[in-house]
């Protein structure tokens, strides 16, 4: 089998490489996205309090620590079997909403837009957030990092430290919000919201005026019908921080609903040989192998998942952009809910909606008279047994499950998080993208590694979940193994 | 005169987080002996697990900055090696660990962009690079030869801040 190797990814940080493998006939028969796998953490954890979890784990990401922290907090609620009130929990969502404001932003503004704001086929090293700022203008930038600069306050504000957040207890928050300090949240969670809505015009203005951008968006190389996965409130609307775990077919229909403490009925995970990745899928369609549609247990878990997955946004900006998406994409609305969106490249755009929900949202909980309630902690008395705690990641539903001894003292650790979810679709969405470009005796080129990376870019796939290693400037690298793994052409250029 | 120290990294993934261990070594020391230079300035010390645009946005009002970060660098030097780098380094080639995120830019591209902005960004910057040789897994203490580079790695800051 011969071997092809992009290292690696241009904007994207680790030790990721992409591998494709090709057929003796030099066609694309399977590839993948790797991604470093750290080993150890459920011995780390083994033998520790459980109630450490919530600043152990919001350790394991540097990108998403907060999303670590309200699944560990959410899992120490069922470990000790305490039910959080009303207002701990409209804190919590408060306090995750200004996370998802800062990391939506900066995906697209630093990760994902330079594609189309500059376009795809632009000089690597111009196709990064200067770039974007050098098109569109210094003033966005600004807006960006103060979009980033209030939502850090705030989230500093509620969870008490900057980058690691210490707040989260089983059953409540430990610090509760005092009335200026509600007043200062509710101005800035406005703000976001016309910060949202300036980025959505953006969008609007930059891709869906321009028709290539559209087509490109809509094309087949970037196409894949799959299940989709996200969490969804009474209404089967999106909500990142609690609900049911709903799952919907190709065609848009329920699949399943359940709780997340019902995750292991549901996923299982496939292992290949040629990857040391794990796969999961739905464990009662089954593995089908990496194929689209309805008898494949493929699902994936992202902005555009969680869309597809709900019938709706619950904001109503949000809903407002929420149909215009899926008017402008082709979707048909069949008894008031519209069929999935299945174009990966949308997934910019359902994150930028999902930005302008968070900011809606936001503000909604600022405004909720039970937010500035002084009564956020509980004593908790149950003897701890089990619990498993999940929230929307950026990236993916994120899975925390801990089992302790009588004491609270851990015993088994496991985590599901957001990116292992898409495994399989990113590594069908790296082969599609290859298997258009590479046919017997084509030639690498330098847009045949952007095609395949924007393939994934969407994705916005967490290297490690820990560990960041990344270099100033990466060599972009492409190996071509024959099927004795030795190397037939190796191109590499450096770039941002 | 505005200082901050930042010790990159995850401290609990074995290696990868000696540059929190120095900084606060660093820390340590200068609560029992602040300096004695009316030239050092105010100093703070943190510790982040970040890069790019977050650690970008952490050192915006400071004038001097002096990042301690794990290193892999691909010339076979020995674990606990202490890497002094400049920022044009940093620029040039690839050095550590953490100055680049996944998920935005990398942090020589997150300055400019801060300066393009004109935000207030630090104009002295230095970066100790302590080679490692385990990221993988988890662990809260380094591997032997990382640990015994800390005290070393800290003397040097140290003697940094006392402006030598």
């Amino acid at each position: 089998m011969e071997r092809i190797t992009i290292d690696p990814i241009t904007r994207l940080e680790g030790h990721g490489k992409i591998e494709i493998f090709l057929d003796e006939e030099g066609e694309v028969s399977n590839a993948y996205l790797q991604i470093p796998e750290l080993r150890g953490f459920e011995q780390f954890c083994v033998g520790r309090p459980a109630e450490e979890m919530p600043r152990i784990t919001n350790r394991i990401c540097g990108v998403c620590p907060e999303a670590h922290h309200m699944a560990a907090t959410k899992a120490l609620d069922k470990l000790f079997n305490v039910e959080p009130s009303s207002a701990v929990r409209k804190i919590r969502e408060l306090f995750y909403e200004a996370f998802y404001c800062t990391d939506h932003t900066v995906h697209f503004y630093a990760l994902g837009g330079p594609d189309f704001v500059l376009g795809p086929n632009s000089p690597p090293a111009e196709r990064n957030i200067l770039g974007v700022i050098h098109k569109v203008g210094v003033d966005i930038g600004k807006q960006v990092i103060a979009c980033r600069q209030r939502n850090h306050h705030v989230i500093k504000m509620l969870g008490g430290r900057g980058i690691h957040p210490v707040a989260g207890l089983p059953g409540g928050w430990s610090k509760a919000i005092s009335a200026a300090e509600r007043e200062e949240i509710e101005g800035i969670a406005k703000e976001n919201v016309e910060f949202a809505l300036f980025s959505l015009q953006l969008f609007a203005d930059v891709v869906l005026a321009n028709q290539a951008y559209v087509d490109l968006i809509v094309s087949d190389a970037f196409t894949h019908k799959t299940y989709y996965m996200g969490t969804v409130d009474e209404n089967n609307q999106v909500n990142f921080y609690d609900g049911m775990i709903r799952v919907t077919d190709p065609d848009g229909k329920e699949y399943v609903k359940y709780e997340a403490k019902d995750y292991a009925q549901h996923i299982a995970e496939r292992v290949e040989p040629w990857s040391y990745l794990k796969f999961p899928y739905l464990k009662n369609v089954g593995w089908k192998g990496f194929v689209d549609g309805k008898d494949s247990g493929v699902y994936c878990a992202t902005p555009l998942s969680r869309l597809n997955a709900s019938d709706g946004m619950a904001t109503p900006l949000a809903q407002e952009h929420y149909e215009k998406m899926y008017e402008t994409l082709g979707s048909e609305k069949i008894n008031g809910n519209y069929t999935p969106v299945h174009h990966r490249l949308a997934t910019h755009w359902a994150r930028l909606i999902e930005l302008l929900y968070a900011a809606e949202r936001m503000l909604e909980l600022s405004q909720d008279p039970e937010i500035t309630d002084p009564n956020v902690r509980v004593t908790v008395t149950n003897t701890p047994t089990e619990g498993i705690g999940s929230v929307e990641a950026p990236r993916g539903t994120l899975t925390h499950h801990y089992v302790t001894d009588e004491k609270g003292i851990l015993t088994k650790v496991n985590l599901i998080v957001g990116t292992t979810n898409n495994n399989a679709p990113i590594s069908m969405s790296v082969k599609k993208a290859a298997q258009g470009l590479i046919t017997k005796g084509t030639t690498i080129t330098e847009g045949l590694l952007n095609t395949i990376e924007m393939a994934f870019r969407n994705y916005d796939p967490c290297m490690s979940c820990a560990t960041h290693s990344l270099p100033g400037q990466m060599p972009l690298e492409v190996t071509i193994r024959d099927s004795e793994g030795n190397v037939v052409e190796r191109q590499s250029q450096y770039i941002e | 005169m505005k200082t901050l120290v930042v010790g990159l990294g995850n401290p609990i993934l074995t290696d990868d987080g000696v540059g929190v261990k120095v900084a606060y070594e660093v820390e340590k020391v200068l609560a029992d002996t602040p300096i004695d230079n009316a030239n050092a300035g105010e100093i703070e010390v943190i510790e982040a697990c970040a890069g790019g645009i977050r650690l970008m946005e952490l050192v915006v009002g400071y004038d001097r900055l002096i990042l301690v970060d794990a290193i892999t660098s691909a010339n076979g030097h020995q674990p606990g090696t202490i890497h002094k780098l400049s920022y044009e380094d940093l620029r040039d080639v690839s050095p550590t660990q953490h100055s680049a995120c996944a998920h935005d830019t990398s942090f020589v591209t997150a300055l400019e962009m801060g300066r393009m902005l004109g935000l207030k960004l630090p104009t002295e910057i230095s970066i100790y690079g302590i080679e490692v040789e385990n990221l993988i897994d988890f662990g809260d203490e380094p591997t032997p030869a990382v640990a015994a580079a800390i005290p070393h790695a800290a003397a040097a800051v140290l003697l940094e801040l006392n402006g030598n």
